[in-house]
This record gives structure tokens, C-alpha cells and sequence, in this order.
């Protein structure tokens, strides 16, 4: 069943089933790695997945998926790669430019990549949010029908702050959170001793406060980096490292989430 | 008021709102005092000023008379758009402001 539309939402996105947005608070965290690699392993599941990078000022999809500046008179969008449809600034602009652009702009990109983009039919369509808690968020909360959002932090408390406050930004807007998934939790050496290079526990901590099931732990490995840099996500490129099977696990959990959970009512209409 | 309660319905009664909430509460939003406490930046400032008394009111504003939702849009999953009959629509009033805003409704007319 597509998630339902409200009267005010603008944007109805009929094709699409789910749509869960990938948010932190703080930045550096490993959002777009989450988001890309969730898309991927929810792709190799089986799905039919779309990533939107709502990240205006900072895009990182095109570099993650091996692709880059577009011309956009030719190009058809959304651009399918890895079987996944994705959309992002970073097709639009060269990348040696900056956006300069005020909040309201933001808005209206975000919008427009959601309404204008004809992302056709699918179960999941993925949305790496920018840091913080500003216009890209609040476009989407109001006028997008967000099915939940899953908060990525790391283990520090420097990280938990803000990813408190993304936290409370959804709760504020009733958009369900599924989860806080704790990215970079732990280096493992090569003689197999674990090492918590930016702390431990906070990911648990933040599910635990917030009330909402804690998604599990990604290790750090240098292959995530390395592998987005080459523009091919870690999941796809060495599907047998234990970081790939946690996001595998993780796409399991969203996929299975979604099955029992029931779809948020749409708001009554008034009558006037 | 928890996150689980949703309004089941919204609708005009006379001057007011009437609400019905999912915990089975039914209350009645008064025009006017939504209209007094509506969110929006320049409503906010305007309420932390004095009041002036040699404020001009526009035509629009005069011939607008008593506040009257002109529409009521739905925003997201956690409030609604109101559009007033002088034009005003920045105020954006959230599930929790409309519930505090209730007052307890009279029986529902048959």
C-alpha cells in the first residue's frame, strides 16, 4: 500500500512505498555511506530502491556511485546505477563549484527533486539528509509522507548532542524514528582485538533515551572509505567484509520493519 | 499530549472548531482564539509588543471582520495551515497548539 498523502502534502509520490529519510544531526558521521550503502544492500535484497541526495550544499552520491556532473539537457533523471535511481545536486553542478544559495532555495530543490523527478515505482526511496535540523528537513517533515527516519551516530557523546536533537526535530514533526543505527563503532586489528576509537555505547544510549530499537553497529573499515571514494559502495564491492553483512543485516531489519508496521495515518480533513 | 493522539475529525461549529481526538477527548477551538495565537514570526513579534493604539487597520483587514478560516490544510503528519478570510496564512499550528487551544465542546449537535 503507497504511504498515504495528506491534503497538504504537495507532493504524493504514488509509486513509491517507503520512504525513509537517513539523518543525523551532527555531520562527518557517515550519513551518506549509511544512506548509499542501505540503498545498495536494500537493492541487492531484492527491492526496487531510489536515493535522493537531499544534501544541496554538499552532495556526496555522485562521488559514491562513480559519477559526477551530468548534462542535464541530455540526461533523463532520476540516473539508475547498481540498479538503484538516484538524484542529486551533485549531477547538476560541477563539483569544484559551491552552492551559495539562502534556505528557501534549498527548500525549493529539495522539492522539486521529490515532486519533478519521476521516480516511478518503488519500494524504498532513500533520502541522505544534510547535517542539522534546517530547511531540507523541514520541507521534507511538511510536505513529503515520510514513512520514518533512521538516525546515524557515532559512538561519542559529541555526536549524540546533535543526534539527539534530529531525534527530537522528527518526534516535533511526528515522523516515526525507526531506529539509530552507530556507525564507526569499533576498529578490529589484525589480531582480532577490538578497538573503540571514537568511544563506545552511544548509539545504544541515544535508542535507549529516545525509545526507539537500536539498529546495530557498523565497524570501522577502511575499504567503506576507500570503496566510496571509488565510487563503488562497500556492501557491493566486498559483500563478504563483516561491515557489508551489517548493513545486509540492517536493510533485513528496515525491509521487516515495514512489514509490521502500520502506516501512519494521514491527518483528517477539516471541514470548513 | 502523547504522540499517539491523532485529531479524528475537525469541523466548523458556528465560531469554533470542533475537534474530536483519538483518547476520546472532543473539545471546541474558538476562531478567534486560534486566530490570536497563531504561531507565525510576525504574529509572534507583533504579541510581544505593546498594543498601539493609533494602529491603522487595512481595508482588507476592516472588511474582513470577525477571523474566519478561509481553509485548513493538513502539514505533514504534525499540524495544520490555516488560511484566514484577511489573507493571513503564515501561521502554521501544530496538533499539540490546537489540543492546549481546546476548550471542553458542548454535546454535539443532533
Amino acid at each position: 500500500m503507497p504511504p498515504p498523502s495528506g491534503p497538504g502534502q504537495k507532493f504524493s509520490l504514488p509509486g513509491v512505498k517507503h520512504l525513509i529519510a537517513v539523518a543525523s544531526g551532527k555531520g562527518g558521521v557517515g550519513k551518506s555511506t549509511v544512506a548509499a550503502n542501505l540503498a545498495v544492500a536494500l537493492q541487492m535484497a531484492g527491492q526496487r530502491v531510489g536515493l535522493m541526495d537531499a544534501d544541496i550544499y554538499g552532495p556526496s552520491v555522485p562521488l559514491m556511485f562513480g559519477l559526477g556532473q551530468v548534462d542535464q539537457t541530455r540526461t533523463p533523471f532520476p540516473i539508475e546505477k547498481f540498479g538503484v535511481k538516484l538524484m542529486s545536486m551533485g549531477f547538476l553542478v560541477d563539483p569544484r563549484q559551491a552552492v551559495i544559495w539562502r534556505g528557501p532555495k534549498v527548500a525549493q530543490a529539495v522539492g522539486s527533486f521529490l515532486a519533478q523527478i519521476p521516480w516511478g515505482d518503488l519500494d524504498f526511496l532513500i533520502i541522505d539528509l544534510p547535517p542539522g535540523t534546517g530547511d531540507a528537513q523541514l520541507t521534507l517533515s511538511q510536505q513529503a509522507p515520510l514513512t520514518g527516519a533512521i538516525i546515524v551516530t557515532t559512538p561519542g557523546e559529541v555526536s549524540l548532542i546533535d543526534a539527539r536533537k534530529g531525534v527530537k526535530m522528527f518526534e516535533e514533526v511526528r515522523v516515526p524514528v525507526l531506529g539509530v543505527i552507530e556507525n564507526m563503532s569499533h576498529f578490529t586489528s589484525a589480531d582480532g582485538q577490538k578497538h573503540a576509537i571514537f568511544g563506545t555505547g552511544g548509539g545504544a544510549k541515544l535508542a535507549a533515551e529516545a525509545g526507539v530499537p537500536f539498529l546495530g553497529e557498523l565497524p570501522i573499515d577502511p575499504r567503506v572509505a576507500t570503496a566510496g571514494d571509488a565510487g563503488e559502495p562497500v556492501v557491493r564491492k566486498h559483500p563478504e567484509s563483516p561491515v557489508s553483512a551489517a548493513y545486509v543485516e540492517l536493510a533485513r531489519t528496515v525491509v521487516a520493519e515495514m512489514t509490521t508496521r502500520p502506516q501512519a495515518n494521514a491527518l483528517p480533513t477539516v471541514e470548513l | 499530549m502523547p504522540a499517539d493522539v491523532l485529531p479524528l475529525s475537525i469541523k466548523r461549529d458556528g465560531d469554533a472548531f470542533r475537534i474530536e481526538w483519538s483518547d476520546g477527548v472532543a473539545a471546541s477551538v474558538p476562531f478567534l482564539t486560534l486566530r490570536n495565537n497563531c504561531p507565525c514570526a510576525t504574529c509572534n513579534d507583533e504579541r510581544t509588543k505593546p498594543a498601539d493604539p493609533f494602529r491603522v487597520l487595512s481595508a482588507r483587514e476592516v472588511s474582513a471582520g470577525l477571523p474566519v478560516p478561509v481553509a485548513m490544510k493538513a502539514v505533514g503528519h504534525y499540524a495544520y495551515q490555516i488560511t484566514w478570510n484577511d489573507g493571513h496564512d503564515a501561521g502554521i499550528f501544530t496538533l499539540d497548539a490546537l489540543r492546549r487551544l481546546g476548550q471542553p465542546a458542548t454535546p454535539p449537535r443532533t
